[in-house]
């Protein structure tokens, strides 16, 4: 068994690095990818403090249930991104800013 | 009251038609150039027969005025009055009837001339301008006319101004005139700044003798220096004859160099005893050189041109010492006789000029280009040129001063009033008295001199088909010599008192200075006689002398290269110094803008671009957290995220 805070380090950086490609990274797919890891290190979390109640697996099911979500999430987002990119002729964010004006 | 306003009119009349006959001139076209060879002979008759009516008419010793108001400046007014008195009236016809016998010759002379209109209109100006010297009663009028004078000598002597002799005798008497004329308008302030007055009329009855007239006179000499060639300035006279004869004849011998003795016989009154002394001086003084100069040339006209010079120095002489009448009369019979001698020595010229053009057209090989004024030249022309000859010797023997010509009777006049003024007692005046008789036996000499080797020695030049100059130079000449000859003075050939001299005024007359006059000459002829006519060796001449005493080369010496030496040093001193300081200057001034220019461009400027600068930064700072990026508006979040958590948790 690993200690906890070796998983919430994990966690802690996985969740640091989608941050930063959310910011940082051009692409709308890219950045579906960042809020994947976004979302994976809360189901680390949460898995992870499962652990200080052995006997009950809320933090389990609720892991499975965050993951559907997320596939359905990524399903939807890339599929505006797919529209967005048919309309634009363009997936990168800086230069989908029809909004500002 | 009705004849003066006719007076009035035949004044004026007199006065225009030259002056019309010089518009005349200029609006004809050249097409019609020939017109202006009748027109201007008409117009000039017209002004001498109304100047001769006025002459029969009016009273002698009566001057009257015709008023004309000029201008005005602050509470002054300048007359331009027109006066009416002996003087003028003696004037008026001399002046009108010699300027229209050189008209009538210049046809004749001119014919053919290219520049014939202008020269027409020069002469009609001219005769213009001296009867206005001579009518003017306002010293300023004069002073405009005696600059209006001297401007048209200018042009005629330069009329062939292709010439550049002619070009330069008329700049040297342009320039010699305007030395004269300079102290004429100091002589003319003075007068104002002590009478505020110029009317003539007020200024000759001055109540009493001030000091300031001696100056004032003698500035006015001044200008009479200049414009009847006296002492120092007398050199522009002789190098005048470069141009046409006529004109030589009208305006430096007959007229224009008489109006300076004209101008002392009128202001008169206004010298004091001291001026007339210095007046006295100059021009006997002037009588001396220019004799002794005229019995060396051997150009006619030059000789012409210092006898000239030598009879203004004894009109002078006679103003000087008091006898202004005698002057006067000498003024005037010297304008016919030296009017004639002019025109006898133009008509040899143009003879001799027109035997040479026959003979080069006529093919002859023969070496006929001489140079036809020269007396050296000539010789036995009286066979050849008769009415020339016999005009010329009239009017020879009056310049001479020879018993029944006209010249006698009036250098007869002056030796009287020399006579009487250097008194009894031995002084300093007797000295001027000596060379007054001097002078008349030079006269004598160089007339005779002339006479003779033009038209009595050897013949040098037999092979020339020389004819007589066209009827209408010949009658001036005839003319002229008759008015030589003394009934024009007077009845008695011996004394000045006749109808003529009424005009002139009061003459005095002794029978002892007559007979030693006549002495002094008949005794220079004979001596001449034995000089010249006996053997030719005499003929040679002096080069001083013919130098006019080397005073063209002084004054070129002295002030010609002075002047330029002074010119040279204003001009260095303008080049480095004046130029310098300027060029320094403006190196100042534009150093300074440099450094004003830099200062506004990097801190005015600097300053006003960096506000600019900064705004723009700022604003594109701020816009650039609304710029619709949505990836910054996650990350401004963050960080405010950041920042919350920092200050909860810690």
């Amino acid at each position: 068994m690993f200690p906890a805070e070796h998983i919430l380090y994990l966690s802690a950086l996985l969740f640091s690095v989608g941050l930063m490609i959310i910011i940082i990274k051009q692409n709308a797919i890219m950045v579906l990818l960042g809020i994947e890891l976004l979302l994976n290190a809360a189901n680390l979390n949460l898995v992870t403090f499962n652990q200080l109640q052995a006997q009950s697996f809320t933090g389990q099911m609720f892991t499975l249930f965050v993951i559907v979500v997320a596939v359905s999430e990524a399903a939807v987002g890339l599929a505006i991104v797919l529209r967005v990119y048919k309309h634009y002729q363009t997936s990168v964010l800086s230069e989908i800013n029809e909004l500002k004006e | 009251m009705e004849e003066n306003t006719t007076f009035d009119l035949l004044t004026g009349l007199a006065l225009l038609t030259p002056l019309a006959s010089f518009l005349l001139c200029l609006i004809i076209s050249e097409r019609y150039s020939w017109l202006v060879t009748i027109t201007a002979p008409v117009l000039l008759l017209t002004s001498a027969s109304i100047s001769i009516y006025l002459f029969f008419t009016i009273p002698a010793n009566t001057s009257y005025l015709i008023q004309l108001a000029w201008f005005h400046v602050g509470q002054y007014t300048f007359n331009g009055n027109v006066e009416l008195n002996r003087l003028s009236i003696l004037m008026m016809p001399l002046i009108a009837v010699i300027s229209f016998l050189v008209h009538l010759y210049s046809v004749g002379y001119m014919a053919g001339d290219n520049g014939i209109r202008r020269y027409f209109a020069m002469l009609g100006f001219f005769t213009f301008s001296m009867l206005g010297i001579v009518l003017s009663d306002n010293l300023l009028m004069i002073f405009v006319f005696w600059e209006l004078v001297g401007f048209t000598s200018y042009m005629l002597i330069g009329h062939w101004l292709e010439k550049p002799a002619a070009a330069k005798a008329a700049q040297k008497a342009f320039l010699f005139n305007r030395i004269g004329d300079a102290g004429f308008l100091v002589g003319l302030m003075i007068v104002w700044a002590n009478t505020q007055n110029f009317d003539l009329s007020n200024l000759l009855h001055l109540p009493e003798i001030y000091s300031w007239q001696t100056a004032a006179s003698l500035c006015i000499f001044c200008g009479v220096i200049g414009k009847s060639a006296q002492l120092p300035l007398f050199t522009w006279l002789p190098d005048a004859m470069e141009g046409p004869t006529p004109v030589s004849a009208l305006i430096h011998a007959a007229t224009m160099v008489a109006a300076g003795v004209f101008l002392l016989a009128r202001v008169f009154p206004l010298f004091t005893p001291e001026a007339l002394h210095t007046v006295a001086i100059t021009g006997i003084l002037t009588a001396l050189v220019a004799s002794l100069c005229a019995l060396n040339q051997f150009d006619i006209k030059k000789i012409l041109a210092y006898s000239t010079i030598s009879q203004l120095g004894l009109m002078v002489t006679a103003v000087g010492v008091g006898s202004e009448n005698a002057a006067m009369l000498q003024l005037v019979t010297h304008a016919f006789f030296k009017a004639c001698l002019f025109l006898g020595a133009g008509s040899i010229i143009h003879s001799l000029h027109f035997a040479q053009q026959q003979a080069c057209l006529s093919g002859r090989q023969v070496h006929e280009d001489f140079d036809v004024q020269d007396i050296r030249n000539l010789g036995g022309l009286r066979k050849k040129l008769p009415v020339t000859f016999f005009t010329f010797l009239i009017a020879g023997a009056s310049l001479a001063g020879i018993p029944l010509f006209s010249g006698f009777i009036s250098k007869d006049s002056i030796i009287t009033g020399v006579w009487y003024w250097s008194s009894n007692t031995f002084s300093w005046r007797w000295l001027i008295l000596i060379s007054v008789f001097a002078v008349s036996l030079i006269t004598v000499l160089y007339t005779f001199r002339m006479v003779w080797f033009i038209f009595f020695a050897k013949e040098s030049r037999s092979n020339l088909s020389i004819v007589e100059a066209p009827w209408i130079m010949r009658i001036p000449l005839i003319v002229l010599a008759l008015a030589s000859v003394w009934f024009l003075v007077s009845l008695n050939p011996f004394s000045a008192s006749g109808w003529f001299t009424t005009g002139v005024g009061d003459l005095q007359h002794s029978n002892l200075v007559t007979l030693l006059s006549s002495g002094v000459v008949l005794l220079a002829l004979l001596a001449t006689w034995f000089m010249y006519a006996t053997e030719n060796k005499f003929i040679n001449s002096i080069t001083f002398l013919q130098n006019s005493f080397g005073l063209d080369l002084l004054y070129e010496k002295v002030f010609g290269q002075s002047v330029i030496k002074l010119a040279a040093v204003a001009e260095t001193t303008d080049r480095k110094w004046i130029d310098g300081f300027l060029h320094f200057t403006a190196y100042t001034q534009v150093s300074f803008a440099h450094v004003i220019a830099w200062f506004d461009t990097y801190v005015i400027d600097g300053s006003v671009n960096a506000m600019a600068w900064i705004s723009g930064v700022v604003g594109s700072l701020t816009r650039s957290f609304q710029g619709g990026k949505i990836q910054l508006y996650i990350f401004w979040a963050l960080v405010g995220l950041i920042i919350f958590l920092f200050f909860v948790l810690i």
